[in-house]
């Protein structure tokens, strides 16, 4: 069922997320279809720490959901359950951060499997909660892949400070480039520290060294492609080591490919 | 009076009480001392200010450490509590006084922080 459950810190990528989507008992159905499509824009990567008044305030737009417009999807929230009610599918909490009314946090149980997943989480208890944010009837709810008793309530703060700066982060950077940013990671608080830097700064992966190179060989009409004379003729600031590190990179990300030897690349793209 | 659970608790120290009089809150202090009849106990904030939390019913268990009340902020400026848990402090110390920084920052950004749903987004 919920394959990823065990593997909360590695099992947030797009890959993760769509299979679970599609295995999703529930009844969302045509959801999960439309955000495995949607996969391929830039639809949100992140797990953003969200108070539970962000998330009914969220506005839904067919299958997205955005907080002042940031896209969110997964989520983390922390609270204190004031409820748990025991299904032979699924365990119902009802989680209060204070923010606003308590929130529905479904956790399905995976049937066959014994152990942490049937275990309910007392009432009284803190917890944090990681899951995706859903709307059914206008009603706001979240399913959790993953529901953590808190041991020490530190967390709690810092987690009430990464509310607020990912929220501001994230809100600062569609302001600012109207575009989602990529790959945040956790929500990108190191990245964002080097967002406005410069040379280095990774666009769609790549290096501004990379992406010259790439976009030189991308533009090169000849069959045998670019070789990397040509390269670094071009490229007078990039020296040779630089350049052919690039190009190693380049092929094995797999944006381009080598022809008639290995100094003569052309790009996988059409252009 | 209406269940204070199922809105916004504003999350206060002890220098916000005057502006919440009447208003649901949520409070976090340690407990310094409660009052032999168990309908009262005073709790300190991460500044040192004290708070004084009144119940409706006397305690009916020990209580010690961290406690986080839920409930209203009388006339008087004390809480008259709904509801309290006591946070763990079994793996860790609460950093009372870094709560409080991080009530500053959330008051500083309601916007990034809110109390309360609305839509105006």
């Amino acid at each position: 069922m919920w394959s990823g459950h065990g593997g909360f810190e590695s099992g947030y990528g797009g890959a993760a997320i769509s299979g679970g989507y599609t295995q999703s008992p529930g009844g969302f159905g045509s959801p999960a279809a439309t955000q495995g499509e949607k996969k391929q824009r830039s639809r949100s990567q992140n797990i953003v720490p969200c108070t539970v008044s962000q998330l009914y305030a969220a506005e839904q737009i067919d299958e997205t959901f955005k907080i002042r417009e940031v896209e969110i999807s997964q989520v983390v929230i922390m609270g204190i359950i004031r409820q748990a009610e025991k299904a032979p599918t699924n365990i119902l909490y009802k989680i209060d951060d204070m923010t606003a009314a308590p929130m529905d946090v479904r956790q399905w149980v995976d049937t066959d499997e014994a152990g942490s997943e049937n275990v309910v989480v007392p009432p009284g208890t803190y917890v944090k909660v990681a899951g995706h944010l859903r709307s059914f009837q206008n009603k706001k709810s979240l399913v959790a892949f993953k529901i953590m008793p808190l041991e020490d309530m530190n967390e709690f703060t810092t987690h009430l400070l990464e509310i607020v700066n990912a929220h501001m982060v994230l809100r600062k950077s569609i302001m600012t480039t109207s575009k989602m940013p990529q790959s945040l990671g956790s929500f990108g608080m190191s990245d964002m520290a080097s967002y406005g830097c410069g040379s280095n700064v990774p666009v769609n992966g790549l290096t501004a060294h990379q992406s010259q190179v790439l976009n030189l060989i991308k533009s090169c009409p000849d069959p045998e492609g670019l070789s990397l004379k040509e390269l670094k003729s071009q490229l007078h600031n990039i020296n040779m080591t630089t350049i052919k590190q690039a190009v190693e990179f380049l092929s094995s990300e797999g944006h381009i490919y080598s022809t008639v030897d290995d100094d003569h690349y052309k790009s996988t793209d059409a252009e | 009076m209406g269940d204070v659970h199922e809105g916004p608790r504003p999350r206060i120290a002890t220098s916000h009480l005057a502006q919440h009089l009447g208003k649901p809150v949520c409070f976090v202090g340690r407990l310094e001392k409660i009052h032999p009849s168990g309908k009262l106990f005073i709790l300190s904030d991460g500044e040192g200010k004290n708070t004084t939390v009144e119940l409706s019913e006397p305690l009916d268990e020990e209580l010690s450490g961290v406690i986080e009340v839920v409930g209203r902020v009388t006339n008087q400026a004390t809480i008259l509590c709904m509801s309290y848990v006591q946070f763990r402090e079994d793996k860790s110390a609460f950093d009372l006084a870094l709560y409080n920084e991080a009530l500053k920052i959330i008051h500083e950004f309601p916007e990034y922080f809110p109390f309360g749903v609305t839509r105006n987004d």
